[in-house]
């Protein structure tokens, strides 16, 4: 028995790029256990945090992705000693970047879920999910691709009446 | 108000490193100096690699120079460094560059002579060279500097700088943007990267962009759209300030070169300000192993990490 659907107006894409260790397989177990989350995560799965470069993130925005969630391991749990410590800096100064940029920070989880978190799993996408349901689609990166614009705005009044005359 | 800098000891200081110049060379200390020497326009200085003592002669120092010669030793003129040790004239920002680069292997200590420079200040880039330097016609980076007196060279001409205290035109710009929302922020943004016309001369000039490949050069996969439309012009300079963030030394060279007058700076100097804050990390003139994002510790701040 499926617990009946809710029909929404807006799906948010969310991208999760997640390391191979922990956090995909706490989705994994999250499945096997027939935990329900919504299906909006498109799931990438990485080595560790410490290969996932801040500018995937800035690929998935671009690429129309309304979310990003970054997951891995916990501190101290890295199959690699220390992916997850390196990640962790490097992502605390790009969040700091994007905010600077006019990024909504909103729009950008990280996580640590473990192996055996499949329930933690489950409410961090969902709480990711809902949360950007309700900020709606992601438009500026969108609005960025279609614009054919070179070298600033060209309002001035000379440059439109030499256009009109053209 | 426009306050007057002093800059009379710029002539001392000039005789004092051509005469550095000259006995290194003769000596053989050094096989070439990489310094500023007088350009065609009155009043103005380009970068100069001398190799004989007959040419020290040339050497100055004004407030016409204004480039980070440290990019001679890692990109430009890659294969200076190799001919043996090399001396160059370095201001207090410029050195720290030089330092970074020691940090990330790039240059041994060993193979370098420095000259130090005390400098009250350099022209911004807008500004005719032969200008004399007030609070309205310096560079924006030198009304924050901490560096007017290099630490740690070879040589260093006895002259001490006057500085006086400036308004500190980043910090109160960067203040202006955070105080904004996102959308007010992006706009601004959107605006000043959309006049970007990919011409790399930012990255060109970057002692600290010396990849042989640069990411954004790549195409498979391809990163960053390579076209100068807004799109890719985002991802370029959003890329570009994350691959300088704890590295920068903050010549804002790369402000200075831009064509399009891109406020490129002012993204390293947030990100500068960001990284003190976090990791208690400052480009400065003591020789680091790890700058602040290639080392951890366990207690590192993880509030935005559910």
């Amino acid at each position: 028995m499926h617990p009946e659907k809710l029909k929404h107006d807006f799906e948010p894409k969310i991208i999760a790029f997640v390391c191979t260790w922990c956090t995909y397989a706490g989705a994994d177990l999250a499945g096997t256990s027939r935990m329900q989350y919504p299906a909006n995560v498109r799931v990438l799965k990485f080595p560790c945090t410490g290969r996932i470069d801040p500018v995937f993130i800035l690929k998935a925005f671009q690429q129309g992705a309304d979310g990003v969630l970054v997951s891995g391991c916990h501190p101290g749990d890295c199959h690699y000693i220390a992916g997850n410590f390196h990640a962790r800096r490097r992502f605390a100064a790009f969040r700091k970047l994007l905010e600077f940029v006019g990024v909504d920070l909103e729009r950008l989880q990280f996580s640590w879920v473990s192996a055996a978190e499949g329930g933690k799993w489950v409410e961090v996408v969902t709480d990711l999910t809902e949360k950007v349901r309700n900020m709606g689609p992601m438009t500026e990166f969108k609005e960025l691709a279609l614009e054919e614009q070179w070298s600033g705005t060209i309002d001035t009044p000379e440059l439109k009446e030499a256009y009109n005359a053209i | 108000m426009t306050q007057t800098i002093d800059t009379t000891i710029y002539a001392a200081v000039s005789e004092a490193i051509q005469a550095e110049a000259k006995r290194i060379l003769t000596a053989g200390e050094v096989t070439a100096v990489v310094g500023y020497a007088a350009a065609r326009r009155k009043g103005s200085a380009q970068p100069i690699v001398i190799t004989s003592a007959v040419d020290a002669q040339k050497l100055i120092f004004t407030p016409a120079c204004v480039n980070n010669l440290a990019v001679y030793l890692t990109k430009a003129k890659k294969e200076i460094p190799k001919s043996g040790r090399i001396g160059i004239v370095v201001k207090g920002c410029d050195l720290k560059a030089l330092v970074g680069l020691m940090g990330e292997s790039q240059l041994k200590r060993e193979q370098l002579y420095l000259i130090g420079v005390p400098c009250a200040g350099v022209l911004a880039s807008t500004i005719q060279p032969d200008t004399g330097l007030t609070s309205d016609s310096i560079a924006p980076k030198c009304l924050e500097c901490d560096a007017h007196l290099p630490q740690g060279c070879d040589f260093v001409p006895t002259q001490t700088p006057v500085s006086p205290e400036l308004e500190k035109k980043y910090a109160a710009e960067i203040a202006r943007l955070e105080a904004l929302t996102p959308q007010e922020r992006w706009a601004y943004w959107k605006e000043q990267f959309s006049k970007c016309i990919k011409c790399y001369a930012c990255r060109q000039v970057c002692p600290f962009c010396f990849c042989e490949q640069c990411l954004c050069d790549r195409n498979k996969p391809q990163m960053v759209d390579t076209t100068p439309r807004p799109a890719g012009n985002t991802a370029w300079h959003i890329v570009r300030a994350m691959h300088l963030a704890g590295r920068c030394a903050g010549c804002a060279e790369c402000e200075r070169v831009c064509p399009m007058d891109i406020p490129l700076n002012l993204l390293n100097r947030k990100m500068a300000k960001e990284l003190k804050e976090l990791y208690d990390y400052e480009a400065g003139f003591q020789v680091n192993d790890k700058g602040p994002l290639n080392s951890y510790t366990e207690k590192d701040d993880q509030s935005f990490i559910k």
